[in-house]
């Protein structure tokens, strides 16, 4: 335990010293209130900019607030989802490539602790930053188009937070046992990709933890789904596997440090 | 005690140390010398548990966990560029199983004995070479480990920091057991009690530097005259072999003879000007050339 929250507290002080706790919710924050605001003002925008035709008319959908979450829930998912977990499958090889870990490795130090201080640090920043995406989304939605019950709106982000878990152990997972390039390569196949693929063809199947997030933001309107808790015991599962599979390797590649 | 028995390294097909064995006495100072890819690295690597060895042991009288009672500092140690030099060696401290209570001050006072004490609150990225060299030896001792493994500590060091680094490692073999590599052979003359060439991933020669000094030197007594003819002149002469460079004439001494009262008693009988005469010794450079060429 000590040898974890002295870990932790590494990690926290290199995202904090690396403005990571900045820029990332910055950068949530900046995707969420983009599609309230853009599609609010759409028609305008389009009025002041567009050399439309004399008498053209253009009817805008009616957008209710769990259709702009879902919406925001879109962008969190293609930019802000490659930007988290490219940070997450460096955070262990990296250290491995360029030495500074052995100062870790020589000592007698569990690497349960050590995989689970980056897990909890890269976590920590990133449930932050969707909580505060999220909010700032849900602000401009409700000063927009209404609100959503207050319950609801916080197990949709509490559910999405899961999957965020779930992607950020995969990419942890690659980080443990590839070096960088090739644990980056993995997890952008695996996630950001995976994402569209399953926005593609999705509608094939119907348990699986990549659904998680769009099933999340369908809980705002309380329409029944059979699947949501299968796919929501589906990505848990899955995340502790990864993770003890990322302990192991943890373990396994620590004597590929470079000396 | 220290005792390392058939340690063997194998990457693939390839044999990188083969069948080491050899001990060190408590509060020994011991030096691993060969040339490049002779296999220093590989064995002080395993010796920090870093590497696992495909055969043989590491173990040390009384203790169980023997990473617990090692320092290592690398060739090329690196540090968070975001840490202080403090930070750092703290958060090793704690690592290393020292409370945190106490972590704090062990690292303050590790950083005052190895002269960083002004640059604690400094980031590492802000370091010179020199004292990286020093943070790393810092992290190495701050929990008193048993045994100190240094992999080249100097090398990469100016001959003043060379000397004070040395100076700094001489203060800490009181407390621990040393073994470092090297291939700069006037440090280990300098102060090592027991030095193990390597050739090739084994141990080709080991003991003090006077048991290998007596085993390879060829003791000889060296002339310089003032001039070329002087010298090829008195080697006609003189009824000792001897052989002739230039100005200065070698000779060979043979079980303790000629010594070198006989050889100036010999000298006064010429007219020759003599320079300078003395009794040879090999250079530890002399004698790593002979154990390590083929």
């Amino acid at each position: 335990m000590r040898t974890f929250t002295t870990l932790f507290q590494k990690e926290l002080r290199e995202s904090w010293r690396s403005f990571k706790f900045l820029w990332m919710p910055l950068l949530f924050i900046f995707l969420g209130i983009s599609d309230p605001i853009m599609n609010y003002y759409m028609e305008d925008i389009l009025n002041a900019v567009g050399n439309l035709p004399e008498g053209f008319t253009m009817t805008f959908p009616d957008y209710t607030p769990a259709d702009i979450l879902l919406a925001s829930t879109g962008q969190f998912q293609s930019i802000g989802l490659i930007v988290l977990v490219i940070l997450a499958a460096g955070m262990i090889n990296r250290e491995r490539q360029n030495g500074t870990a052995l100062f870790l490795y020589v000592r007698p130090i569990s690497f349960t602790a050590l995989f689970f201080s980056k897990w909890a640090a890269i976590n920590l920043l990133a449930v932050f930053s969707v909580i505060l995406g999220y909010g700032a989304s849900m602000y401009y939605t409700a000063i927009l188009y209404g609100t959503v019950k207050p319950l609801l709106f916080i197990q949709m982000v509490a559910s999405y937070c899961v999957w965020i878990f779930f992607a950020t152990t995969i990419a942890l997972m690659f980080s443990a046992m590839f070096k960088t390039a090739l644990s980056i390569t993995f997890t952008v196949i695996l996630l950001p990709i995976g994402v569209l693929i399953q926005s593609l063809i999705g509608q094939f199947w119907n348990v699986s933890p990549w659904k998680l997030a769009d099933y999340s933001v369908q809980l705002l309107t309380q329409s029944e789904n059979e699947y949501y808790l299968k796919t929501l015991v589906l990505t848990i599962v899955l995340t502790v596997i990864f993770m003890i599979i990322g302990v192991l390797f943890t373990r396994k590649n620590a004597s590929t440090v470079k000396i | 005690m220290i005792t390392v028995q058939h340690l063997t390294k194998s990457f693939g097909t390839q044999t990188v140390v083969s069948d080491v064995s050899f001990t060190l006495e408590n509060g020994s100072f011991t030096a691993l010398i060969g040339p490049n890819g002779a296999g220093k690295t590989t064995i002080l690597s395993m010796l920090a548990g870093l590497l696992k060895p495909t055969k043989g042991t590491v173990s040390m009288e009384g203790i169980k966990d023997i990473r617990k009672e090692i320092g290592f500092l690398p060739q090329y140690p690196q540090f968070y560029p975001w840490l202080t030099g403090l930070e750092f060696i703290e958060m090793t401290a704690k690592l290393s199983g020292i409370s945190a209570k106490d972590a704090k001050k062990e690292a303050e006072k590790v950083l005052e004995f190895v002269g960083l004490k002004d640059a604690i609150r400094k980031k590492t990225s802000q370091y010179s070479g020199g004292m990286k060299q020093r943070l790393g030896i810092a992290q190495a001792i701050v929990h008193k480990p048993k045994l100190l493994l240094l992999d080249e500590p100097v090398s990469s060091l100016d001959p003043v920091g060379r000397r004070e680094i040395m100076n700094l490692l001489k203060q800490l073999q009181l407390d621990s057991t040393i073994l470092y590599s090297t291939h700069i052979l006037n440090d280990a003359e300098e102060m090592t009690d027991q030095l193990l060439f390597l050739k090739k991933g084994q141990v080709v020669e080991k003991g003090s530097l006077n048991e290998i000094r007596e085993k390879f030197d060829v003791p000889r007594i060296r002339i310089q005259f003032a001039k070329v003819e002087e010298a090829t002149g008195y080697a006609s002469q003189t009824k000792w072999s001897t052989e002739v460079e230039g100005t200065v004439v070698y000779i060979h001494i043979k079980d303790h003879f000629p010594t070198m009262q006989q050889v100036m008693g010999e000298l006064s009988n010429y007219p020759f000007t003599v320079l300078k005469i003395e009794r040879e010794l090999l250079t530890l450079e002399e004698i790593f050339m002979k154990v390590v060429s083929p």
